[in-house]
């Protein structure tokens, strides 16, 4: 059970009662890669309803970032805080950031520690699932290239197949 | 990293012993040792000495540990509410207010975390933030909203949520209620009732500014000093998020504008029951306007 930015718990086993669902990690609002794939989401959101599933969205972000990301793009789907990672460590796609890489983002001014509310300087890898509603996972696409991301059509194609 | 690695870590820092530990994540010695071996490749360093007498953190698993406990916490909690919610079990939510700091910013996240769990009893507690801290370390508290400037214990984590300016307080009929906007040089000649329990905004204004204005000290709470300004003792530079009654008039003050930020407070590590986790973690996710 996670908060939504609407300021609710949300339980994914409320939410597969309704149909499946497209659990999608970002990485937060600051991520290029992230903007494109809520955006290409947000595209893909009446075809992925028309399927009869329901989009979660999932940010390590706290405060008002989950809102931003939301914002962005018609508030076509559920945005929740995975705060701490929780969700994100059952799923085990959290891991601490190296040395160098954070050294890079700290140098482009992202402060982690203030952005997640916790300073253990970690990211979820961008995974995407679609949950059957018996809480299967029908289909997943992950890779640690966080520039690579799933095309919607795959996701489409794999909710038209459960 | 993986849900198993952080709880086998985890009970390494609490046992400082492989084979013990390993018994009570009952798993076999060597997929424990390899488990956290696979765990520090992925942090870059060791996490632990491993020497016969002396089995200890490393500095890097020192570091690791409280975000590794959050981590887990926050892994349990997202199934353990979900698991409550189902049973209905009774629990308790227990916040403490620090001086001058109303329930109002946070009624619409308690009204989630009932909505939630009906069976939640609801305890608020106002105090001075030294006392609310105290309250939270012995468990008498799960969390508490507290000025950003208090100090805290170490051990206290802590999330600033929201800002909060300084409003004027007056009676309605007041002639100060007929202006838009209330400035230092209006207060010249009334009396401001100023209380360090009531959000500190009063003393602010005192030590900022050389207006002549006329203190009168009041040792109470916020809801004192609004039943002494209704009674018609003086006026009141009081948190904009407090809600008062219809006797009374807020305005605007600014020149100077008094704002202080207002954080949440918690025992870092401690395990909370699915009504303060949920608490804790809604506010954390929410924008307050």
């Amino acid at each position: 059970m996670l908060p939504s930015t609407e300021g609710r718990l949300v339980a994914l086993s409320e939410e597969l009662a309704k149909g499946p669902v497209v659990l999608s990690f970002f990485r937060g609002e600051w991520c290029p890669f992230c903007k494109l794939m809520a955006e290409a989401l947000a595209e893909a959101a009446l075809r992925i309803e028309a399927c009869g599933a329901g989009i979660l969205a999932l940010t390590p972000e706290t405060g008002a970032l989950p809102q931003k990301l939301r914002a962005r793009h018609g508030d076509r789907f559920t945005v929740l805080a995975d705060v701490d990672f929780g969700v994100g460590l059952l799923a085990g796609v959290v891991f601490k950031i190296p040395p160098l890489y954070r050294a890079r983002l700290e140098a482009s001014g992202l402060d982690f520690p203030h952005r997640q509310g916790n300073s253990a300087w970690c990211l979820p890898v961008p995974a995407v699932y679609v949950i059957r509603p018996d809480g299967v996972i029908g289909w997943r696409f992950a890779d640690v290239d966080f520039a690579r991301r799933p095309e919607p059509d795959e996701i489409v194609a794999a909710l038209e197949r459960l | 990293m993986e849900l198993a690695q952080v709880r086998y870590f985890l009970a390494l820092c609490h046992t400082l012993n492989f084979s013990r530990a390993a018994e009570q994540c009952s798993v076999t010695q060597p997929a424990f040792s390899r488990a956290i071996q696979r765990l520090e490749e992925e942090f870059g360093g060791a996490l632990i000495y491993r020497e016969r007498n002396l089995t200890q953190l490393t500095s890097l698993g020192r570091e690791m540990r409280p975000h590794l406990q959050a981590m887990l916490d926050a892994a349990e909690a997202a199934q353990a509410v979900a698991a409550a919610r189902r049973q209905t079990v009774a629990g308790s939510l227990r916040i403490g207010l620090g001086p001058g700091v109303g329930a109002g910013a946070i009624a619409g996240v308690v009204a989630e975390v009932l909505r939630v769990f009906p069976a939640t009893e609801l305890h608020f507690t106002e105090a001075a933030s030294g006392s609310l801290a105290d309250a939270m370390l012995v468990d008498a508290l799960d969390c508490a909203l507290l000025p950003e400037e208090a100090p805290l214990p170490e051990r206290l984590n802590r999330w600033l949520l929201y800002t909060e300016v300084a409003m004027l307080v007056c009676p309605a009929g007041h002639h100060l209620a007929r202006l838009n906007i209330c400035t230092a040089r209006d207060l010249v000649g009334e009396a401001l009732l100023v209380g360090d329990a009531c959000g500190g905004f009063g003393r602010k204004l005192v030590e900022s500014c050389d207006a002549p204005v006329r203190v009168q000290q009041c040792r109470g709470a916020a809801a004192q000093i609004l039943e002494l300004v209704a009674a018609g003792l003086g006026v009141a530079l009081l948190s904009n998020r407090l809600s008062v009654g219809a006797n009374l008039a807020t305005r605007k003050f600014t020149e100077p504008e008094l704002s202080r930020r207002i954080q949440l407070a918690a025992v870092a590590g401690r395990p909370h029951g699915p009504a303060a986790s949920s608490f804790i973690k809604l506010c954390r996710a929410q924008a307050f306007s």
